[in-house]
């Protein structure tokens, strides 16, 4: 089904060369050199940025972990979401604001080039690590960390025996979300890498389908992509473990007692500052516009009612779709079918990586003959947005429901629970919290997607990304960092409301 | 009293029928920019509305060249009766298409610097690119394209890339109809002092206003809007000895439309002073048929940007490729 959706738009796209305007039969590799110099340079970049993002987050989120009542936890974790819904260019304005040359912290003329566009992508993906491995913590049964004092562990000891087993179903996939995200990253690329020297796939693929309206080589170009990051998923779902499930009564640890450690603090405090300065920096610029003037504006409410019905109904969609797709996988993973099971969480966590403009071309090739794509424009992008959207539902859901599943199926079996019930009495309580996060994750994405909603066009207004991408495009400069501002204002209230509203209260 | 509720909807909804029915749409696809509500688009729509007894539509896309990409996905098909908004680099792509219909209107009140032929666009606007600089951080911008690229201590600029944007073509474009064949080796010397090559304009234009280079490529109208729009003088574009690179956007009748009379009486408003008075200060460009005396005073601190440089769109249709490749090639070393 994933595939058909994925296929067919790849497949119209291919079929297109009857055209007016279209040269057919361009499929040989333009200039291979080139194309070999793009690639390689994206995976250099991507690889990079994975390690530079997850490793650190590994650490971070260990600290948060172990440090359940650090003031402003809470609030800490919800601003570690905001990277990522705001938008390539402000987000690439905030990172010049900290380190351009009349920066706070400058490094002059050497922000252009990798080391840019390393600090933009961490920026970005270390707090989604963050974020995506703390649960993890939460997997691990009280009692185990009982015993582990009854035994006297150590720090190394503990995590050796306790920690990393826990994180090592979760990290394979959640570096594979990242280097996707940094394998397909555009913008930023473009703009801080300093020069074409710091092209990427996805611009090769941009290239081709628009200024050069060659669908065939942009469908080859993707379909490359898809090859890599397959590869790249196939060799990281390899060091996937997925750890023995025992039945406990008592899962999600309180670590109370957990010691102050002094490093850690210091841990948080770095991270935080690091995701914090560019988003202060935006504060600032922000509240030097003319916040009540665009607050003001009509067309801004219009926007914001726009991208709230964009955002939730993703949201929906999104997890629904995800969460039958994990009780296939677990079903599978829990009738020792792994082999399966490991496919199907590929092709969920791929679809990231086929570009929208992609899709969207060859779905709008599609309906366009059939149905009249302007009154579809929300249906399909909330559709392409929430395919988007899978692989976070897979990563922040897929540990939580295959660990129920393996818990409790007998136990549901002999007690006859299923459907609803079953959701009602057992899936609902135990994974809320999961769920609440992906739902938030998915919904702040969306909220934040300017690359689908852009390529279908707008008949009457706009949502904000795309209200920000025009005022940047006609001078309106202080007036976009106003209309970041409230789009990320909008994303903390989104994110606060389906974590709290599904999740529950925390440590509830 | 449910029968009642029931009848009173079929009316309403027979009457919203009938009311479309009355009110012929025309469909333009443009640029977002356009329609969005500080554009021209609201202030044209409202006034076309006023005269036409129709109802107008914009469409925002993009930029030109999705636009054009749509029209050739859609074909036939296509809802769009005009597409406004590309611009000379594209014409003969636009026109290879084989999508349009000559708009047969004699464009006689033209304002543009050299005379308009063709016989399936209609400009509406244009404007000249040119590189923009703070007058308190550069004292002594260069004079000429040569200066700008020959001199090693030059001033440090950000540009965009012609793969991506507009204006990145344009340069591309300019710099080839300055330097011919050599335009490669100017790159060469140029690309020692690109801060960064962005994927737009905005990006581009937005770390200038942050101060990560001396100037960046615009339009020489751009200081229009600082001067007008936030009373603010610093910013000036550099006036080059060579001329500078034009663009002009234009309109085209599509040819699958079904109310060719309706879409002409489009683009002959679309000359008209009303629409043409509204062109300056929402998107910053020159007017293409409306005399100096009746633009905004401001426009006349503006540079002299002439001679008018431009290249045939039959040679930028089939070069650019090529023209693209040779400039990646440099830049990438």
């Amino acid at each position: 089904m994933l595939g058909l959706i994925i296929l067919a738009p790849l497949i119209s796209l291919v079929n297109l060369s009857g055209l007016p305007g279209y040269e057919s039969g361009d499929l040989q590799f333009w200039h291979s050199r080139y194309i070999r110099r793009v690639l390689w340079f994206s995976l250099w970049q991507a690889s990079l940025s994975t390690l530079l993002s997850v490793l650190p987050a590994i650490l971070v989120a260990r600290a948060f972990a172990l440090q359940p009542s650090f003031p402003m936890r809470a609030l800490l974790l919800r601003l570690f979401a905001l990277p990522l819904v705001v938008p390539a260019v402000v987000a690439v304005m905030g990172v010049v604001s900290v380190y351009g040359s009349d920066g706070w912290v400058s490094l002059g003329g050497s922000l252009y080039g990798l080391n840019g566009i390393l600090l933009a992508h961490v920026f970005f993906n270390l707090p989604l690590a963050v974020r995506l491995l703390l649960p993890q913590w939460q997997t691990i049964p009280e009692h185990h960390w009982q015993l582990g004092e009854q035994l006297g562990m150590s720090a190394w000891q503990r995590w050796r025996l306790l920690e990393w087993p826990a994180l090592r179903e979760a990290l394979p996939g959640i570096m594979l979300l990242v280097f996707m995200l940094c394998l397909t990253s555009f913008a930023v690329v473009l703009t801080l890498g300093g020069g074409p020297k710091s092209t990427t796939l996805e611009v090769a693929i941009y290239q081709s389908l628009r200024f050069d309206f060659n669908p065939a080589r942009a469908v080859v170009l993707a379909l490359l992509q898809l090859l890599v990051c397959m590869l790249v998923a196939i060799a990281t779902l390899k060091l996937q473990r997925l750890p023995e499930v025992e039945i406990a009564l008592n899962s999600g640890a309180r670590m109370n007692r957990i010691m102050h450690n002094p490093l850690n603090v210091a841990l948080i405090l770095v991270a935080a500052v690091y995701v914090g300065l560019p988003l202060l920096s935006m504060l600032v610029d922000a509240f030097t516009g003319p916040v009540v003037q665009v607050i003001a504006s009509h067309y801004l409410w219009l926007a914001i009612g726009k991208t709230l019905l964009i955002g939730l109904s993703t949201a929906l969609l999104s997890v629904c779709a995800g969460w039958f797709l994990l009780q296939y996988n677990a079903s599978l993973a829990h009738a020792g079918q792994t082999g399966r099971a490991k496919l199907v969480d590929l092709a969920g966590s791929i679809v990231y990586v086929v570009p929208p403009l992609v899709i969207g071309t060859g779905i709008f090739v599609l309906l366009s003959s059939r149905v009249d794509v302007f009154k579809w424009v929300y249906p399909i992008v909330i559709i392409i947005n929430a395919l988007m959207g899978l692989p976070f539902v897979i990563r922040s859901l897929g540990a939580t429901l295959r660990q129920n599943y393996a818990r409790y199926d007998y136990l549901c079996q002999s007690l006859g629970l299923q459907g609803w019930n079953r959701f009602r009495y057992l899936e609902w309580p135990l994974s809320r919290r999961s769920l609440g996060l992906a739902a938030a994750l998915v919904a702040a994405l969306a909220m934040g997607d300017l690359g689908v909603i852009a390529l279908f066009g707008t008949p009457e207004t706009a949502t904000l990304p795309l209200v920000i991408y025009q005022q940047l495009g006609a001078y309106r400069i202080p007036d976009a960092t106003v209309t970041a501002l409230v789009l990320l204002c909008l994303c903390l209230g989104v994110f606060w409301l389906l974590e709290r509203g599904i999740g529950g209260k925390p440590d509830a | 009293m449910c029968s009642i509720t029931r009848c009173l909807g079929s009316i309403l909804l027979l009457s919203s029928f009938a009311l479309q029915a009355a009110t012929p749409k025309l469909v333009v696809y443009t640029y977002d920019s356009f329609t969005s509500d500080w554009g021209p688009g609201p202030q044209i729509k409202t006034a076309f509305e006023a005269q036409c007894d129709c109802s107008l539509e914009l469409v925002g896309l993009e930029d030109g060249v999705s636009m054009l990409n749509r029209l050739k996905l859609e074909g036939k098909n296509t809802r769009a009766d005009i597409l406004l908004g590309i611009d000379t680099s594209l014409t003969a792509d636009a026109r290879a298409s084989g999508l349009f219909e000559a708009h047969g209107i004699a464009f006689e009140n033209s304002t543009l610097p050299e005379p308009w032929l063709s016989d399936l666009f209609l400009p509406y606007d244009y404007g000249y690119f040119a590189f923009i600089y703070n007058r308190e951080k550069l004292a002594n911008p260069p004079s000429s394209l040569r200066q700008l690229i020959e001199a090693e201590q030059g001033p440090s600029i950000l540009v965009q890339d012609p793969r991506t944007s507009t204006p990145g073509l344009g340069l591309l474009l300019w710099i080839k109809k300055v330097y011919g064949d050599e335009a490669d080796e100017a790159w060469a010397r140029l690309s020692r002092r690109i801060v960064t090559v962005s994927k737009g304009w905005s990006e581009a234009y937005g770390l200038f206003l942050k101060g990560e280079a001396d100037m960046v490529l615009s339009y020489t109208t751009s200081p229009a809007y600082h001067i007008i729009a936030e009373n603010d003088t610093r910013y000036a574009a550099a006036q080059f000895s060579e001329g500078h690179y034009q663009q002009i956007e234009v309109a085209g009748l599509v040819q699958s439309s079904q109310q060719k009379k309706l879409a002409r009486d489009f683009l002959e408003f679309m000359l008209s002073e009303k629409f043409q008075a509204i062109i300056p200060t929402t998107n910053w460009m020159y007017p293409a048929a409306l005399s100096s005396d009746r633009l905004p005073p401001d426009f006349g601190q503006l540079i002299d940007p002439s001679p008018a440089l431009l290249l045939d769109d039959q040679l930028v249709a089939s070069e650019r490729k090529r023209w693209v490749d040779e400039w990646l090639e440099v830049m990438s070393r």
